[in-house]
This record gives C-alpha cells, sequence and structure tokens, in this order.
C-alpha cells in the first residue's frame, strides 16, 4: 500500500514539470507580444523625449529674441554645381560647408539645408555668402552675395537661394529673407 | 488641470533625461569611440563627408609624401579595397602634404584607385591624433573607432585582417 503511495507521488511529480512546460509554451508568445508592445511604447516615448529635449535645448541655446537662422537651397541648378559656401556675419566666419555629390543632389531636388543657426543682438548685421563652384561650361566659379539684416525682437531666418537665369545663361544668387 | 499635470510629466521626464545625459556624459567622456565626422575635397575635386559612409567598414589611411613606409600601406590598402570592396569596405586615404601635387604624384604611381583627400590644414588629422604616419583607423558600420595601426609588419598585417574581416562580417 504504501510503495503504491509512493509509486503515485514519484509520478505524480513527474508529471508536474511536463503540466509546468506546456503552460509555459502556451503562454510564451502571448508573453512575447505583451512585451513586443511594451518595447515598442517605450521606443515611441524614448523619440517623444528626444524630439522635447532638442526642442527644449533649441529654445535655451537659440531664444527667438537673438536666434538667426541661414539656410540655403537651390532652384533647378542647371548652370552651378556648389562645391562650398562660406558664410560671414559682420566679418566674421560662422560657416564653411563643403557639399558632396549626395547633397549637391538633395539640394537639386528641392533640399533645403540649414547652414547656421546663431544668436545676433538686436541691431542692423552684415550677413556675406560666398559661393564657390562650377559655373556653366564647367568653368571655376566664385560668387559672393551680402545683405544688411535688421535684426529685430522675433527670430529671423535667412534663405539663400541659387537659382537659374535662363535669359543670361547664368546662375543667381538670391538672398530673401523670412520674418 | 490634465494639460498641467501633463507639463509637469515632461519637465520630470526632462530632468531625468538630463539627469541620465549627464552621467552618460561623465562615464564616456574619458574615451568616446565615434568617428570624428569631417568633409574633405579630393584630388579628382570632388567631396567626401566620412559620415555617407554610414553602414560600411571604412580604413582611413593617414599619409604623406614624405613618409617612407606610407607608400607600401597605400599599395596594401588598394589590394584590400579590390578584395573586400565589393563586401563593404570603403578605403579613404587622407593626405597630408602641403602641395597636393607631389600627393597626386606618389598616389599615380602607387596605382591606388581609391579617394586621396587632401587635409592641408591639418585639422582632420590632429583631431585623429596622427602624429605617426602611416596611420591606419578602421571604423566598423556604426561610425565607431574600432582599431588604429601605425606602419605594419608581418604580424600586424595579420592582426589587420583579422580586425578587417571581423568588422566586415558584423
Amino acid at each position: 500500500m504504501k510503495t503504491t503511495f509512493i509509486t503515485f507521488l514519484a509520478a505524480m511529480a513527474a508529471s508536474m514539470p511536463a503540466f509546468a512546460e506546456e503552460a509555459a509554451a502556451a503562454s510564451a508568445p502571448e508573453d512575447r507580444s505583451v512585451l513586443d508592445a511594451e518595447v515598442q511604447s517605450l521606443r515611441r516615448e524614448v523619440v517623444d523625449l528626444n524630439r522635447d529635449l532638442f526642442m527644449l535645448e533649441e529654445d535655451l541655446l537659440f531664444p527667438a529674441s537673438t536666434q538667426v537662422a541661414v539656410f540655403v537651397s537651390m532652384d533647378v541648378g542647371t548652370f552651378f554645381a556648389v562645391d562650398s559656401v562660406q558664410l560671414k556675419v559682420d566679418d566674421k566666419e560662422v560657416a564653411n560647408y563643403l557639399y558632396t555629390e549626395r547633397e549637391q543632389e538633395a539640394l537639386k531636388r528641392g533640399g533645403v539645408q540649414r547652414l547656421w543657426l546663431g544668436n545676433l543682438k538686436a541691431g542692423e548685421h552684415e550677413v556675406t555668402a560666398f559661393f564657390v563652384g562650377q559655373g556653366p561650361h564647367e568653368r571655376d566659379y566664385k560668387r559672393g552675395t551680402t545683405l544688411q539684416v535688421e535684426k529685430g525682437v522675433g527670430a529671423k531666418y535667412v534663405e539663400l537661394r541659387i537659382s537659374d537665369k535662363a535669359s543670361k545663361l547664368q546662375p543667381e544668387f538670391v538672398v530673401k529673407v523670412w520674418e | 488641470m490634465d494639460a498641467r499635470h501633463h507639463r509637469r510629466g515632461v519637465a520630470a521626464r526632462l530632468v531625468l533625461a538630463a539627469l541620465l545625459a549627464a552621467f552618460g556624459a561623465g562615464a564616456t567622456a574619458a574615451e568616446d569611440p565615434s568617428a570624428p565626422d569631417f568633409a574633405l575635397a579630393s584630388t579628382a575635386g570632388s567631396n567626401y563627408r566620412l559620415s555617407e559612409y554610414r553602414g560600411e567598414v571604412v580604413a582611413l589611411v593617414f599619409w604623406a609624401s614624405w613618409c617612407g613606409d606610407c607608400r607600401r600601406e597605400l599599395e596594401r590598402f588598394e589590394r584590400l579595397r579590390r578584395t573586400y570592396g565589393s563586401v563593404g569596405l570603403v578605403v579613404l586615404g587622407v593626405n597630408l602634404d602641403q602641395e597636393p601635387g607631389r600627393a597626386v604624384a606618389l598616389a599615380g604611381a602607387a596605382g591606388i584607385g581609391y579617394p586621396v583627400l587632401i587635409d592641408a590644414g591639418k585639422d582632420v588629422s590632429r583631431s585623429y591624433r596622427a602624429d605617426d604616419l602611416p596611420l591606419i583607423v578602421l571604423i566598423d558600420r556604426n561610425g565607431a573607432i574600432r582599431a588604429r595601426h601605425t606602419a605594419l609588419d608581418e604580424r600586424d598585417e595579420q592582426g589587420l585582417l583579422v580586425n578587417l574581416r571581423d568588422l566586415i562580417d558584423e
């Protein structure tokens, strides 16, 4: 009798891990999907947090009262392949950017590049840009353009646009101020 | 009320993230493995930016025409480029000569087919601490510096090949 009972207990004990494994196997896919959802949600939170931090950093480093941003864009670009742009503000070099072929291509496709973001106090400032590259007939080409910028209370956005002047078969460099 | 709670939540998370970032920066400031980005003009006229090669294994070969051991490395990396170029190895030569003319002549004589970038201002070589030439810097597909080699003897060459193959296989 006693032997039978012990045998029964041993059989029960032996079958327990099997039951546990079956239960675990059934719940494993569910656990994984829950975990995946949690990871996705965490990832989203990190992305949101990163964006908030980036905006906060920009607000702190470049407050609207002093912020000036200079952008480069290109319209068509048949007569000019930009190699580099040097930017001076009040005769001080603030940016000197070399363009790779991929970046030239991106500009030609309508991309707008933020060349410089900085702080300037209220008042009048001189912004000068030198464009170096290849002009018509693949000749080396260097052109400068200057603009007097009146910095007020709000942020100032300056666009340096390279466009084609079809009537003269020459590139044209236009500086535009966005309020 | 909800908006105020949300703002508080964002502010708390920002403070937490800033603290974490500060601790993280402190921990990694000693040795930052990320390869400093740069853009340089090549002897052929095109410009090259390192960050455009994320996803590839990059070998930077710093050299100058006055450096005796450099030519051997230029030729070695031309052979490696031919062998491993199709599986993701990009070789960029960075020349430190003041006069690019000598670099062009030497690169032509060595028969190298990869771009030779001109670092006459030495800004890039300074940021990579290229005190001894030649210097070879291996950068992984995530843009981290994984190995630095100077002039290679036979044993070093084996080490370089092992490093290179490991990086390509990653």
